[in-house]
């Protein structure tokens, strides 16, 4: 029999035995709304909380030379930023306090970070340039402090006894997760000083161990002891936890609505097999082979839980745009994708069944 | 040419055997009538030649190939090429149109849905039934329904058509019509040449054969 043809003796079937091709479509339409609802709305959450723990707030690896041995040399900083799973870092120094230098000692003072590396890593310019070596950007509120209405001029560290001075070049805003440097000021740390600290933005929370572990085998000598570490693995581990769970619980509720759904979708083809039975006696009499009626049961079955899975995406979606956690197009599609497989495996028993019984017995059965 | 060799059929094993060695050629261009008390086995021969039942014994020849024991797939293209099936309550599906009904044995020996239909029309044309084609089954009368059932028979033109107790539910008149149309079908109008074997205990229909087979 010509493809098309049992498509078509498929989509027939299911017009004439309307009973079984509304209760399949309801089924399919709530498995897929009950799963987007809530398993969708879980992977929503899950994807959430992912996205939150996943911050550059929450990947972030600080080595400090606690000691002030020199330990983080521009060549250690540089290296490390330049591992596989540092997205970008900077080496900075102790923030000192700097002032107005038209002003002079007795003006406001704001600190001032001294930064070896990429000052795009930590800041974005909003006016002016980068800085050089003698040069500073400042924020819109050091600016503020300072009282500079442009970003221009200079300022001065704030001490008698130590000179030091740098020409303000442009404005900035701090990046995430670098908010600090938004009361202050960045200036290029002078390339032969050891830096004080190290702040490497991980490409993920999960390289926080390893990272932690290449950035200590760079120190030579190697000084565990004078360097200070804050690192997020203990994040990355609740992390790897919590999504654990949720992925865990999502997939059982998963499984609980398809294998509910399947199992009624089963009954129900059954149920309409067994009713429909001397139709599908005559079909074999009438030369159906056995594959014609297993594919004729399923596609029979497919076609409402096509327009099952269509409508029930649809709802699912719906509900949870009002409950505000939509969860992404390739979960949607997805489910839909899973509840037509279950419907279309809940119908191959009923459809062996169907295509193995004797069509003798079911013709001359009243 | 279709024909049986020392055919034996039991429902179950160890159960009551029926035909009991029979060895019988049909004749093609005839009407065959199979008769004989209630429980000989009427139907069920016909089953048996249309390669529904398999014997516990014997043989089943079409066109000298032993076909008893084909594979069910095998079986199956043969009934949708070869045989053609009259049912004695008609047996067309109540949902779909005379005209489709009709159509079906073709579609399952792979025709096109266009061919079949020209052929399906062509048949209930020559039957008398042709303005009942986009009519459903319950629109018919039942000798009508009986006419398009032996239409249906046909369509695949098959070298076999069984009827089973095709009048059993007819008056005269319908029966006659009925017996007409079976008898054209095996060409003894002076057509192709079918073997048409018709499973009754009709007095009409066997008074109207060609040959009788008494079981």
């Amino acid at each position: 029999m010509r493809p098309w043809l049992l498509v078509r003796e498929a989509l027939a079937t299911a017009w004439a035995t309307k009973v079984p091709t509304v209760l399949v479509l309801l089924l399919v339409a709530t498995m897929c709304a009950a799963t987007i609802a809530t398993v969708g709305r879980t992977a929503s959450a899950e994807q959430q909380l992912l996205d939150r723990l996943d911050s550059a707030g929450s990947r972030v690896l600080v080595v400090a030379d606690a000691r002030g041995d020199g330990l983080l040399t521009p060549a250690v900083v540089d290296q490390a930023i330049g591992l596989s799973t540092s997205e970008r870092g900077v080496g900075t120094l102790i923030p000192v306090d700097v002032v107005n230098g038209v002003v002079g000692q007795d003006a406001t003072r704001v600190p001032a970070w001294g930064v070896q590396g990429d000052l795009a890593a930590v800041a974005t310019l909003t006016a002016g340039r980068w800085p050089g070596p003698g040069e500073a950007i400042v924020t819109q509120a050091a600016m503020d402090r300072l009282g500079m209405d442009h970003p221009v001029g200079w300022v001065a560290r704030a001490s008698t006894t130590v000179v030091d001075d740098w020409s303000v070049v442009g404005s900035f805003t701090p990046r995430e997760p670098f908010a600090d440097y938004a009361t202050g000021v960045l200036y290029v740390a002078p390339e032969e000083r050891a830096l004080d600290s190290l702040h490497v933005v991980l490409t993920t929370a999960d390289a926080a161990q390893v990272t932690q572990s290449q950035v200590l085998r760079l120190i030579d000598p190697p000084a565990p002891d004078a360097l200070t570490i804050t690192s997020p693995v203990s994040l990355a581990q609740l992390q790897d936890q919590v999504t654990g769970d949720l992925a865990l619980f999502g997939r059982s509720l998963l499984l609980g609505v398809l294998g509910a759904g399947a199992l009624l979708v089963a009954i129900v083809t059954l149920a309409d097999v067994l009713v429909r039975r001397a139709d599908l006696g005559r079909r074999r009499a009438l030369g159906a082979t056995r594959t014609a009626i297993i594919t004729l049961v399923v596609l029979r079955t497919l076609v409402p839980a096509l327009a099952g899975a269509a409508l029930g995406t649809t709802a699912g979606i719906l509900l949870t745009q009002r409950l505000g956690a939509v969860p992404p197009w390739e979960f949607t599609t997805g489910t839909a994708t899973l509840a037509l497989l279950a419907a279309a495996c809940a119908a191959v028993p009923p459809a062996l069944y169907a295509a193995t019984r004797d069509p003798v017995r079911v013709l001359r059965t009243p | 040419m279709l024909a049986v060799r020392d055919l034996t059929f039991a429902y179950t094993c160890g159960g009551e055997e029926l035909f009991e060695g029979l060895t019988h050629v049909f004749t093609p261009g005839a009407v065959t009538a199979v008769t004989g008390p209630s429980g000989r086995g009427k139907s069920t021969l016909l089953y048996v030649l249309g390669l529904m039942l398999t014997p516990t014994r014997g043989q089943v020849l079409l066109g000298e190939r032993d076909v008893s024991t084909a594979a069910d797939a095998t079986r199956s293209r043969l009934r949708a090429h070869q045989i053609g099936f009259v049912f004695q309550d008609s047996a067309l599906d109540p949902t779909r149109t005379v005209l489709d009904s009709v159509v079906e044995p073709a579609l399952y020996a792979g025709w096109s849905l266009g061919t079949a239909r020209a052929r399906g029309r062509e048949l209930l044309g020559q039957l008398g039934v042709g303005a009942r084609a986009e009519h459903r089954p319950g629109e018919v009368s039942g000798g009508q329904a009986q006419r398009v059932a032996v239409a249906r028979a046909l369509v695949t033109d098959p070298a076999v058509v069984l009827a089973d107790e095709p009048t059993g539910n007819l008056d005269r008149d319908n029966a006659t019509g009925v017996l007409a149309a079976l008898s054209a079908a095996a060409g003894t109008d002076g057509g192709t040449a079918r073997t048409v074997v018709v499973a009754t205990h009709d007095p009409f229909v066997l008074e109207h054969a060609d040959e009788v087979l008494a079981l």
